[in-house]
């Protein structure tokens, strides 16, 4: 049998065989490979090529670190300058802002408090104050067309304010509890002794009537006792700061809580106020209760 | 006693005239079905030498997928009909043929063999795919394309004819 051989040395039958190995080894490989088989191409590639992209991506980052380290200083001054006035603007703006958010949170404090006390308080705004001066008060901007009448409490969140004393068609005029010619009827948190409370000015009142026999301590609350019928019992009107002993009577010092030198806004009660003012009732949720067994 | 070989022309003109078949069985799977179980199995591995064979193969299998809408192409028929038509090839010469029964016999193993294959095959190239009544069919129908081969693969070939 005569074997027929081609070049490099294989027969006819082993160039046949090569050919079906490589021909189903290939159909295999392209079955195994399955949808879309250039994906793996394209990992294959991106895998190769991370080096040399890794190495574009700095050499881009330095590129771009030197073009920004190369900008001019007249750039730098004319930003500088932009900037500056931006700052200057949002400062005005902040500025003017300012006693609007200031009056916003006071009307929220206000708010607050009225929610609080069970009257019908009233709103006004502070429009003048004339307190530096002897004798000085407090004008609001509303007055009979609000039904405001003399001798109605005026208050703050922080405490008492005074007392309306005259009013006017459209403005009111304060009575501060620091005047020398104010007077509210308080008492003392711990002792509950009760007094009458003058004003000394500039933030400061003195209560008299206050036995040598009662013990105050500094630092005590004072509350207004109702007794007056300008407040009712329990509003705060300041802290003890001194305390000395007199003749007949305890000289007690109190520092008002009420800022009178700051104030925006401020609330009126209603003409003589019940002397006990409880804050209003709000029934409690019913608990759910488990439901009994064979209950429907 | 062992069956002469068929002639080359005879076996190639068969293997082109089951191929028409198969592309114009398209309309209907189960008949496209059978005709390409019996070019895969019975003509195709006697084609000559083992590489014409397994392009037949081949050809049988990009057809079928080819023909096929909702059908992988992906190339897993081919492969599998490939390793099917060199394996019937490697099972005839090493045990040579020497009568209709284990014809039949050879056929209907080749075809249970050839079904997992292709399904394997293609389910491997994509995922999982409706399987059909293809396969049933050809087994089914394995004494008719195998005697039909038989007669037309043996006939006139000297002695084996029966």
């Amino acid at each position: 049998m005569v074997v027929r051989t081609a070049r490099w040395g294989l027969s006819r039958a082993a160039w046949q065989r090569l050919a079906l190995a490589l021909l189903w080894l290939g159909h295999g490989t392209w079955v195994l490979l399955g949808p879309n088989p250039a994906r793996h191409w394209m990992t294959f590639l991106d895998l190769l090529s991370r080096p040399s992209q890794a190495i574009a991506a700095r050499w881009e980052g330095w590129r771009a670190a030197r073009r920004d380290s190369g900008r001019s200083l007249a750039e730098l001054r004319t930003e500088n300058a932009r900037l500056g006035t931006e700052l200057t603007q949002l400062r005005t703006e902040q500025a003017q802002r300012a006693p609007r958010l200031a009056e916003a949170d006071e009307a929220v404090r206000l708010l607050g408090l009225k929610q609080q006390i069970p009257l019908e308080l009233k709103a006004a705004r502070v429009l003048f104050a004339t307190r530096p001066a002897t004798f000085g008060s407090l004008i609001l901007d509303r007055g009979r067309d609000l039904g405001l009448e003399p001798d109605q409490g005026v208050l703050v969140p922080e405490g008492i304010v005074g007392r309306l004393w005259s009013v006017g068609p459209t403005q009111s005029k304060v009575l501060p509890a620091d005047a020398p010619n104010a007077s509210v009827a308080v008492m003392l948190m711990r002792s509950r002794a009760t007094g009458v409370l003058q004003g000394l000015g500039s933030g400061r009142a003195l209560i008299r009537y206050v036995s040598n026999q009662e013990v105050v301590q500094v630092g005590e609350a004072v509350l207004t006792s109702g007794l007056d019928r300008v407040f009712p019992r329990g509003l705060l009107a300041g802290y003890v700061a001194e305390v000395a002993k007199g003749d007949l009577e305890l000289r007690v010092v109190v520092n008002l809580s009420a800022p009178l030198d700051r104030l925006h806004a401020v609330l009126v009660l209603p003409p003589q106020p019940p002397l006990e003012v409880q804050p209003p009732f709000l029934a409690p949720e019913p608990k759910a209760q488990p439901r009994k067994r064979g209950a429907p | 006693m062992r069956l002469a070989a068929p002639s080359l022309t005879r076996q190639n003109l068969l293997c082109a005239a089951a191929l028409g078949l198969v592309a114009l069985g398209a309309p209907f799977p189960a008949l496209q079905a059978v005709f390409h179980a019996a070019l895969v199995l019975a003509l195709a591995p006697r084609a000559g030498s083992p590489l014409f064979g397994a392009l037949w193969a081949l050809a049988a299998g990009w057809t079928l997928e080819g023909s096929l809408r909702l059908y992988p192409h992906l190339g897993g028929t081919a492969w599998a009909d490939l390793t099917l038509a060199l394996l019937a090839g490697w099972m005839a010469g090493r045990w040579p043929l020497e009568g209709l029964k284990g014809w039949l016999a050879r056929l209907a193993a080749l075809s249970v063999l050839h079904a997992l294959l292709v399904h394997g095959a293609v389910r491997v190239a994509t995922t999982a795919h409706p399987w059909g009544w293809g396969w049933f069919w050809a087994l089914l129908s394995v004494p008719a394309w195998g005697w039909l081969a038989w007669r037309l693969l043996h006939a006139g070939t000297g002695p084996g004819r029966r």
